[in-house]
């Protein structure tokens, strides 16, 4: 049976189309993502999902309901980590989960149980009888990643789960999503805007922008979809010729400018790298700096889209793997 | 089943709220103090000719004021049941509560029941407080009194809470809680008595629940009704469980938009 499957899934706020007619399933025991940048409908889709919000055409089922027509049999079966706090600040941490057990039809004993559990599992045991509004960020998310999962559900969807976290903090919630999946076999579904969290974690992602399914699979095989490695080649000069001569060679599968940085998909970037230099002499151009690595989905995005994926990160990529090496 | 539990969890969780901020909870208590004091004292102390009494059913002011007082720190008090709506909405605990699969209809009633009873023992502090000041209370005619305060309580926090439902902000609705609140205390009768009013504020007055939940706790704590307990009653119940359900079903319905 698929845990979550869309179709033709669409909402529209006036005259903005937030999501437009996605189709996608997510298999049981898997982490499937939505990988997009800011506005691009993750939220809305998960918002569709869960209950929340009526779609204005499409259908959805979720642990095998109609998200329509039987949105209690869906809520029963889910846990949602929302993007923003969702948790009773002036209740104490313990207080939330026992609330949550409560209203999810759990008897008291059975969530004693199970609280000092997930407690211990978020590391949250010594203030689990402090007020939430004494709570940092990292353990606010922590605790209601925590109360998600007091009732044991089928499927956690996680919306940005590590938004605005510090990197040690988005370390320790990327290891218990993947306990989860391992420990428990729950199936996730989860947004981000990081590649890097969507590569670290996720089986398969879907890549959304503009409310659109842009490509879907496993990150492997989208990245694999590029060519095996990416060169970008800044300096004076017509790049765009280089680029133009580059493909003409055989050497790259195409090319993109932007930023006034070139950027080449070729087999190996080792071996193409002198001959690319060759051929910029050739043209008079003036080499700056030449950079390669292995695509990421961030490169995925970028090719299918033309634009980064985070509007911050328009600086030059830094090679992840690879060197870095100055031609003057 | 599930309903019945929602409105248990949903109460729990209203009083629990209640107890942790229950030093807010004290600051709401001076303003009808304040009232109760300043103004009923003085009035009492001009007000203490025969015929001011027969105006005040034999009273002397400050004992007619008193129960009037409760009822308004009551309605107070259960209006404000929107304001932990609209907080709920703000800091996203509203869409913890949505996602449950729990009855929604008994959350809203859960929630209902909660803040009236937080209300009424709000009422009851100030009654406590007003005892020294207004001799003629009589002490056996709080039970009832508390049952009128129940249900001008559940009747407001319906209305505060379908209004916090269709408000974004917590100013728009401290808005039209500040529109709404005055007129309703000021046509209840609990600051004068209401049978020479000019005949549109009269009618206005009858239309007003308020009017029906101090006559009836006038009526059991000092005695003097102008409508008789029966009616009170019977207005106040049909009145409480009609707000009740207009909460409920536009909860029922709500999404994120
Ligand atoms: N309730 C709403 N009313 C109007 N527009 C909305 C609403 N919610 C989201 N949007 C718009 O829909 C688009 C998608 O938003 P969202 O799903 O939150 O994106 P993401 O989660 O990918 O950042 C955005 O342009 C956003 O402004
Ligand atoms: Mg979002």
């Amino acid at each position: 049976m698929q845990a979550v499957r869309a179709e033709g899934l669409t909402k529209r706020f006036g005259n903005l189309t937030a999501v437009d007619g996605v189709t996608f399933s997510v298999r049981e025991g898997e982490i499937f993502g939505f990988l997009g940048p800011n506005g691009a409908g993750k939220t809305t889709t998960i918002n569709m999902l869960i209950t929340l919000l009526r779609p204005t055409a499409g259908e959805a089922w979720v642990a095998g309901h109609s998200v329509l027509r039987e949105p209690r049999e869906v809520r029963r079966r889910i846990g949602v980590v929302f993007q923003d706090p969702s948790l009773d600040r002036d209740l104490t941490g313990r207080e939330n989960l026992v609330l949550h057990g409560l209203a999810y039809g759990m008897g008291r004993e059975e969530i004693r149980g199970r609280i000092s559990e997930l407690l211990e599992f978020v590391e949250l045991t010594p203030f689990a009888d402090r007020q939430v509004k004494t709570y940092s960020g990292g353990m606010v998310r922590r605790l209601e990643i925590a109360r998600a999962l007091v009732h044991d559900p089928d499927i956690l969807f996680l919306d940005e789960p590590t938004l605005g976290l510090d990197p040690q903090t988005r370390a320790r919630i990327w290891d218990y999503i993947s306990r989860l999946r391992r420990e428990e076999g729950t199936t996730i579904f989860m947004t981000t805007h990081y590649m890097d969290e969507a590569e670290a974690l996720c089986d398969r992602v879907a890549i959304i922008d503009h409310g659109r399914i842009v490509a879907l699979g496993p990150p492997e095989e989208l990245k694999a979809s590029l060519g095996s490695d990416v060169v970008y080649v800044e300096g004076e000069g017509d790049l765009e010729a280089l680029g133009r001569s580059v493909v003409d060679a055989g050497l790259a599968a195409d090319f993109s400018l932007s930023g006034g940085e070139l950027r080449l998909r070729v087999r190996s970037a080792s071996a193409a790298i002198p001959r690319i230099l060759e051929l910029a002499s050739a043209l008079g151009i003036r080499v700056g700096e030449v950079t390669y690595r292995r695509p990421s989905l961030g490169d995925v995005f970028l090719h299918l889209t033309g634009r980064r994926l985070r509007d911050e990160e328009a600086s030059p990529p830094r090679p992840l793997r690879g060197v870095r090496r100055r031609f003057s | 089943m599930s309903f019945l539990r929602s409105i248990w969890v949903m109460y729990w969780r209203q009083l629990l709220r209640f107890w942790r901020l229950k030093s807010r909870v004290l600051g709401s208590v001076i303003t009808p103090v304040i009232w109760l004091v300043f103004f009923g004292m003085g009035w009492s102390s001009l007000f203490n000719s025969p015929m001011a009494s027969k105006l005040f059913g034999g009273l002397d002011y400050i004992t007619f004021l008193a129960p009037g007082i409760l009822m308004m720190s009551v309605f107070t008090a259960s209006f404000v049941s929107g304001v932990s709506v609209i907080l709920d909405k703000e800091r996203g605990f509203m869409k913890e509560l949505l996602v449950a699969p729990a009855s929604r209809a008994g959350s809203i009633v859960g929630r209902s029941l909660g803040d009236a009873t937080t209300a009424i023992v709000q009422g009851l502090l100030i009654l406590a407080l007003s005892l020294p000041l207004a001799s003629g209370i009589k002490l056996g005619g709080i039970p009832l009194a508390a049952v009128s305060a129940f249900l001008v309580g559940l009747t407001f926090s319906g209305v505060g809470i379908f209004l916090a439902l269709r408000i974004r902000s917590m100013e728009g609705f401290q808005v039209i809680m500040n529109l709404i609140m005055l007129p309703l205390l000021f046509l209840s009768g609990a600051f004068f008595p209401i049978d020479g009013l000019p005949g549109w504020m009269k009618v206005l007055s009858l239309v007003n629940p308020m009017t029906y939940g101090v006559d009836l706790a006038r009526w059991s704590l000092v005695g003097v009704s102008s409508f008789g307990p029966g009616l009170d009653l019977a207005v106040l119940g049909a009145v409480a469980a009609l707000s009740l359900f207009i909460a409920a079903f536009c909860y029922e319905r709500a999404t994120l938009e």
